[in-house]
């Protein structure tokens, strides 16, 4: 196993797509943190509580959520990419036990995923602090439990760098297997929030699984308040980690039982 | 040694048979080409060989293990099928590195190959930008990495340019001398007769010939009488023949009949003969004679 793992972070570093993917991770969590805190989320549209408060705080980091599908993009280009530069041809050929080769990418990805998250929630950390240190605002929860709620954002990241590499073993299209990952985790799963009936099971899907990790009811509230509907209610932190711990056990399973009987032709 | 043992190998797509219980061996020191119509089944047969492609029924053992249990398979198999089997973003000594990390060889075999195959200038550039020359020496290099005893090459010769192939030639013939085994499929049957040794022929599925190519080119020999006569020969020679051709107003072609006993059918009936000359098939010829393809419309 030790080999193919070599081999996958070799792949991974061989391109600069883990050096771009990680200024996004620090993009996403110095820019967009810092930018939602200077701005306050008193003056968002509709206002929100500002930072001074703990819904203020929560909604703020809540939206870091909303960038899971780039882990799980990178996740879902691990496999699909074997399969569209057909590179897949000499993977199999060195390793015919073709779990070790998705066990490998697991454990590769997990790991790379993991790295994402700390540069996502350590930007973040820095912007946060930084932008209520410039504003002169008293943050609505003490540091400790706002690195908590980073680092469940953290271990979240790996969860969906996980999830992309099941989705890619599922659908092996690679552009078929984009879209299904970014348009369901970036629009897809809020829609759902708009359907009647439909909209209970999104505490149980990823996305509610996730939000339920920082308790960021925001945007959900927001659409329930357009929509004239009662609230989702969330399920509580320790559920929505082990939801999303179930996601990632059934996409390692997939990742690792759908490509051994699979032809490749 | 390290043969290949191919048994009722069959491979159902559905209603479709792609393979039919085709069972043929491939021999340790010899090029051996494999050989059929598009959509013969050769491709789908060679990935069976490396378990990409599961049998419906049969085996295929290399060595007498089948390839998933060979211990790292690439010191046993290398194999090249698609032209480019690269990230284009990749450097040829990434991809390399890549693969020679995952079979667990060292870091020096990847210098070795570029150098072996003539890309250590180009080890640095991105193969999206690799000529098809290039693709195929880096497909070979690849298949190379742990000095492997069985090479399978899927049409390799592909997108090569004379020069290229005459270099492919003369490194599968090194190989071969050095007791190697090596299966080439091809479609450039001019370019297979100058290299292989043996020939699989398969058509549909099926086997239809296999064995060396020389015993293979004698049974599909042919005489080119020179006659006068040459209406009357043809109708004397019909019946014992397996096929007699006109080849001009005074030439026939005879197949299934040595010369000999052409003149001596001639002889009894008193017909002339000016020439008899034994005419060696060429490959196109015995794939066209075995696969029938020349009788199709």
């Amino acid at each position: 196993m030790k080999p193919l793992i070599h081999a996958e972070f070799r792949r991974l570093l061989a391109t600069r797509m883990w050096l771009a993917t990680l200024f996004v991770a620090a993009l996403l969590g110095g820019g967009l943190i810092g930018l939602l805190a200077i701005v306050g989320p008193e003056n968002f549209q509709p206002p929100m509580p500002g930072l001074h408060t703990e819904a203020g705080v929560r909604a703020v980091l809540g939206f870091l959520g909303f960038t899971a599908f780039i882990p799980a993009a990178i996740g879902t280009l691990a496999v699909t990419s074997e399969y569209r530069y057909r590179t897949v041809n000499f993977t199999f050929l060195f390793a015919p036990n073709r779990w070790r080769v998705l066990a490998a990418k697991l454990i590769t990805y997990g790991l790379a995923g993991m790295v994402y998250g700390l540069v996502l929630s350590g930007t973040s950390a820095l912007a946060l602090f930084g932008a209520a240190a410039a504003r002169g605002v008293n943050l609505g929860l003490p540091a400790g439990t706002i690195v908590e709620l980073l680092a469940r954002l953290a271990v979240a990241m790996v969860a969906y760098t996980v999830l992309g590499v099941g989705i890619g073993a599922l659908i092996r299209h690679q552009v078929a297997a984009l879209c299904v990952v970014i348009g369901y985790l970036y629009g897809g799963e809020l829609l759902l929030l708009t359907i009647p009936g439909v909209r209970s099971l999104y505490p149980w899907l990823p996305g509610g699984a996730t939000a339920a990790l920082t308790d960021f009811t925001a945007v959900a509230d927001a659409l329930a308040q357009q929509l004239s509907s009662d609230p989702v209610r969330l399920v509580s932190p320790l559920a929505g980690a082990l939801i999303l711990f179930g996601y990632t056990v059934l996409a390692s399973t997939v990742a690792l039982l759908k490509p051994m009987r699979r032809d490749v032709v | 040694m390290s043969g290949i043992e191919v048994r009722n190998l069959t491979k159902r797509y559905g209603p479709v048979t792609a393979v039919d219980d085709l069972s043929f061996t491939v021999r340790p020191g010899a090029i051996t080409a494999f050989l059929g119509p598009n959509g013969a089944g050769k491709t789908t047969t060679m990935r069976m060989m490396i378990d990409h492609v599961a049998p419906t029924s049969g085996s295929v053992t290399i060595g007498g293990r089948r390839y998933r249990d060979i211990l790292r398979p690439t010191t046993v198999v290398g194999a090249v099928f698609d032209a480019a089997s690269f990230h284009p973003f990749h450097s040829a000594r990434d991809h390399l590195g890549i693969y020679a990390a995952m079979g667990g060889y060292p870091s020096g075999r990847v210098d070795e190959l570029l150098e072996l195959l003539g890309l250590a200038e180009a080890a640095g550039r991105r193969t999206g930008g690799f000529s098809t020359g290039m693709r195929q020496r880096l497909n070979l290099a690849t298949a190379l990495l742990g000095d492997p005893r069985v090479l399978l090459l899927d049409e390799p010769s592909n997108g090569l340019d004379p020069e290229g192939m005459a270099w492919l030639r003369s490194f599968l013939r090194d190989l071969a001398d050095a007791g190697r085994t090596i299966l080439i499929s091809s479609h450039v049957l001019s370019e297979v007769q100058q290299v292989a040794d043996d020939v699989v022929v398969i058509r549909e599925g099926r086997l239809l010939a296999a064995g060396s190519l020389r015993d293979l080119s004698s049974t599909s020999q042919a005489v080119l009488v020179r006659t006068p006569d040459a209406t009357e020969l043809g109708q004397i020679l019909a019946p014992a023949a397996y096929l007699v051709e006109a080849n001009g107003p005074q030439e026939l072609r005879v197949r299934g009949l040595d010369p000999s006993r052409i003149a001596d059918l001639a002889a009894a009936r008193g017909l002339r003969i000016h020439g008899l000359t034994a005419e060696h098939p060429s490959l196109e010829q015995l794939f066209l004679d075995l696969t029938g393809e020349r009788t199709r419309p």
